[in-house]
């Protein structure tokens, strides 16, 4: 290497996921947001970091989750419709049915923590009354969707009552039982088609020439997801804004979110009939898409089904239900080779899900961030050993991070030094404490004379050249140093030699 | 007077105790809803079917196989849903998932060791009948009304008088002072769920004198067994055993004098009254002193 030749020195990327791009704010502009439309909400939750390597200021995403639904929504949309033969479409319609049904469940067992499991049941209610009028009266797929919604509006008061007198776990035994009620209705009755297996017949928003050909099911899958969006507007509406604000505050504590003025009967009430008349949209909905409607949306086949997609995915979350909704309905109508293997596939996905997670398959992020920082803080907690150096409790209370690092390394000198001390050491000191020494005495005597004032021994002369005392200076102007002991040294090097010897006894044992 | 529905009430208040009364313990002491119930139900019908089919039809074989498949199904329940979980957060919901998922699959994997169809236990009372009048009672009813009432007597008095049952009812009272002096909570529990699922087992070789064994047979049988229990006031006995003779009363009378299809309306009916009336069914007192 020569002098001539200039080196660039070579500049590291650090820190993790340093791949993310993070863009610069420029001082010279001015901030400003861009919000949602009608709202006050930004598009994306941005804020400042400072970059401790180039000290300049970065912007940040807070949560991410807006652009994995950008991502992914379109994504569900075009790839079926693309690249999928109709089974792959009718599956991907199943799913956005199914996701919608368990986006407005979510509201209830997750946002209001109400156990209940009348979900199917209103949706099949729903779908029964439409398909029946429109198959004797002759109604059309939108006045259909009309009955739909307008018979989850009654029934979701109805269930929505006896909620707020009956404990959680009664009421999801009552629901259960709800359910098996309407299935054993259902069969038994003539009216609702017991013989035929369903009620067949009804209007379809699918024309009827293109039923179950290409174009018929792309309509119905576009028509399924708009019916996903929707829901999902609902969704964020109800969940986002004070209604779930509300909810989520009562269902930790009720008592205490009375005593902070949530009527909880009333918020609980509301829920229920929000998510219970966009529930009866559904059915209206599914009555239109499949032409009518059979028992089998009552079964506990049925509800356990859709139980394990909220669970596997992850309760009170959007993203959980649907993830979980995909997951599931991937697994039951696209593995159709594996046979019944696949319902066993969703129960070991499911048992898995809740005997390792906490949040679901979507909170296994969370969930191992919060499992690598307390292994962090334990390992800290471990390193941590006595004589100096900052306890990791200490550490948090000390603002000058600086004087943490110094007691590290202080530690680590003392250490060092604490190994150069010899006999032959103390002798060279006692025969000479001035002047030259080796090596190691001079470090010793370096690390001593560097230390602070406070509690620094000096040597007093009583009288010149006969009598010296050992002193401890106090550090404080002002304040006289004490006297550390009443021993009466003959000559500056014995004093001298004291002093040392004090030192090294308080090195040693430090 | 009818004799008819008094036998029928009878006969079904014998099996809906014994199921009502399982899921109640294992409710009460453990704070889980077994949703595998069912399946354990299922499970012991097959291994009642296993002996009597490969070992031999003698009764006793039958009943004693049926009750260790119980047995066993409900240590391997506990061993999957109540050991791993019990100390984590809530426990309630998950575990109460994992028995779900427990049921889905068992019953999953019944349908293709077994197949779907209907297999027939050999009658173990025999086939004989008495008259009562215009009635007849026959031995396969009067042999669960007995074997029931025998067995669930016998429990009662294990759990008052035992020292086990004490421990049982400590761990109902209270599970953390339970804990606290000295009683193994997951030891206690694995000798519930063994318990529970042998009674489980019982009532699944007594149901299947009328009905066949198939792999969904445990579907019914738990949800009227949940809804009883949960009428009689999760944790209460007493009240489980009180539901289940109302219950069968209403099942024994709407069929009778309506028809089959209104008999679970009239459960229904009277489950939401008792409800609106005492939130935590009839002898619920249990969760108030909890607090």
């Amino acid at each position: 290497m020569t002098d001539d030749t200039k080196q660039t020195p070579k500049m590291n990327l650090v820190g993790r996921r340093r791949f993310i791009p993070r863009p610069k704010i420029d001082g010279a502009k001015t901030f400003t947001r861009k919000r949602l439309p009608f709202s006050k909400k930004p598009i994306l939750k941005w804020y400042a970091v400072t970059n401790p390597k180039t000290l300049g200021r970065e912007r940040k995403i807070r949560d991410k989750r807006p652009l994995w639904w950008a991502l992914c929504l379109p994504l569900v949309l075009i790839l079926p419709i693309v690249f999928g033969n109709n089974t792959v479409i009718i599956a991907a319609t199943i799913f956005a049915i199914y996701a919608s049904i368990n986006l407005m469940w979510n509201l209830i067992i997750g946002t209001a923590g109400i156990f209940s499991l009348a979900t199917m049941a209103v949706v099949g209610i729903a779908a029964y009354t439409a398909s029946y009028f429109s198959i004797n009266f002759g109604l059309t797929w939108p006045a259909m969707l009309f009955v739909g919604t307008l018979v989850g509006l009654v029934f979701g008061v109805v269930i929505g009552i006896p909620s707020i007198r009956i404990e959680n776990l009664y009421y999801a035994l009552l629901t259960l039982g709800l359910v098996e009620l309407c299935r054993v209705y259902v069969v038994q009755s003539r009216t609702l088609g017991s013989a035929t297996g369903g009620l067949y017949g009804a209007d379809s928003f699918i024309p009827e020439q293109f039923a179950l050909q290409r174009p018929g099911v792309i309509i119905g899958f576009i028509a399924a997801f708009v019916l996903l969006l929707l829901m999902l507007f609902v969704y964020r509406l109800v969940n986002e804004k004070r209604l779930g604000m509300l909810l989520r505050t009562a269902r930790e504590d009720e008592a205490a979110a009375e005593a902070m003025g949530i009527d909880y009967v009333k918020i609980r009430i509301q829920v229920f009939i929000i998510s219970s008349a966009a529930l009866g949209f559904i059915g209206g909905f599914y009555a239109a898409y499949f032409k009518g409607v059979s028992p089998s949306v009552f079964s506990i086949q049925t509800m356990l089904l859709m139980f394990a997609m909220i669970v596997i995915g992850g309760m009170d979350t959007a993203e959980g239900a649907v993830a979980g909704t995909g997951l599931v309905v991937f697994i039951d109508k696209i593995l159709v080779h594996m046979g019944p293997n696949r319902i066993i596939l969703i129960g070991l996905i499911m048992l898995f899900v809740t005997l390792f997670t906490q949040g679901g398959l979507l909170g296994i992020k969370a969930q191992f961030k919060a499992f690598r920082k307390k292994k962090k803080s334990q390992r800290r907690a471990a390193r941590t050993q006595k004589g100096g150096e900052v306890m990791s409790e200490e550490a948090t209370e000390i603002e000058d991070k600086q004087y943490i690092y110094y007691r590290r390394f202080d530690k680590k000198w003392r250490d060092h030094l604490k190994t150069l001390v010899t006999e032959e050491l103390i002798e060279e000191h006692r025969k000479k404490p001035l002047g030259q020494h080796s090596d190691a005495l001079q470090r010793l005597i370096n690390y001593f004379r560097c230390q602070p004032l406070p509690d620094k021994y000096a040597i007093y002369e009583i009288k010149a050249l006969r009598e010296y005392q050992l002193v401890a200076l106090t550090g404080v102007r002002g304040m006289p140093p004490r006297v550390v002991d009443d021993k009466i040294y003959t000559s500056l090097d014995k004093a001298y030699h004291a002093i040392f010897l004090r030192r090294m006894n308080d090195l040693l044992e430090s | 007077m009818d004799w008819f529905i008094v036998i029928t009430t009878l006969n079904l208040a014998a099996i809906y105790g014994l199921l009502a009364i399982g899921i109640s313990i294992i409710w009460s002491s453990l704070n889980m809803v077994n949703m595998a119930h069912g399946l354990t139900f299922a499970v012991s019908g097959y291994c009642a079917w296993l002996a009597a089919t490969y070992i031999s039809p003698h009764p006793a074989m039958v009943l004693v196989a049926g009750i260790a498949g119980g047995a066993v199904m409900g240590a391997i329940i506990c061993s999957i849903a109540f050991l791993p979980l019990h100390d984590r957060p809530n426990f309630t919901v998950r575990s109460l998932i994992t028995t779900l998922a427990i049921n889905l699959i068992g019953i999953q994997l019944l349908l293709q060791i077994f197949g779907p169809r209907m297999k027939p236990l050999p009658r173990i009372f025999g086939t004989w009948s008495v008259s009562f009048g215009d009635t007849f009672l026959t031995g396969d009813k009067l042999g669960t009304i007995l074997t029931s009432t025998i067995i669930l007597t016998l429990i009662l008095v294990w759990i008052v008088k035992s020292r086990y049952g004490l421990q049982i009812r400590a761990m109902m009272q209270n599970p953390e002072g339970a804990a606290l002096v000295g009683i193994d909570v997951r030891f206690t529990a694995m000798r519930v769920m063994i318990i529970t699922g042998a009674l489980a087992g019982l009532a699944s070789v007594l149901l299947s004198q009328t009905f066949f064994v198939n792999p969904n047979a445990g579907l019914q049988p738990l949800i009227k067994g949940l809804i009883i229990a949960l009428v009689g006031g999760l944790g209460s006995m007493t009240g489980a055993v009180v539901a289940a003779f109302i219950m069968a009363l209403i099942e024994a009378v709407t069929a009778t004098y309506l028809s089959g299809q209104y008999v679970l309306i009239g459960q229904f009916l009277f489950i939401i009254i008792v409800l609106l009336i005492r939130p935590r069914g009839i002898g619920g007192m249990l969760d108030e002193f909890r607090e």
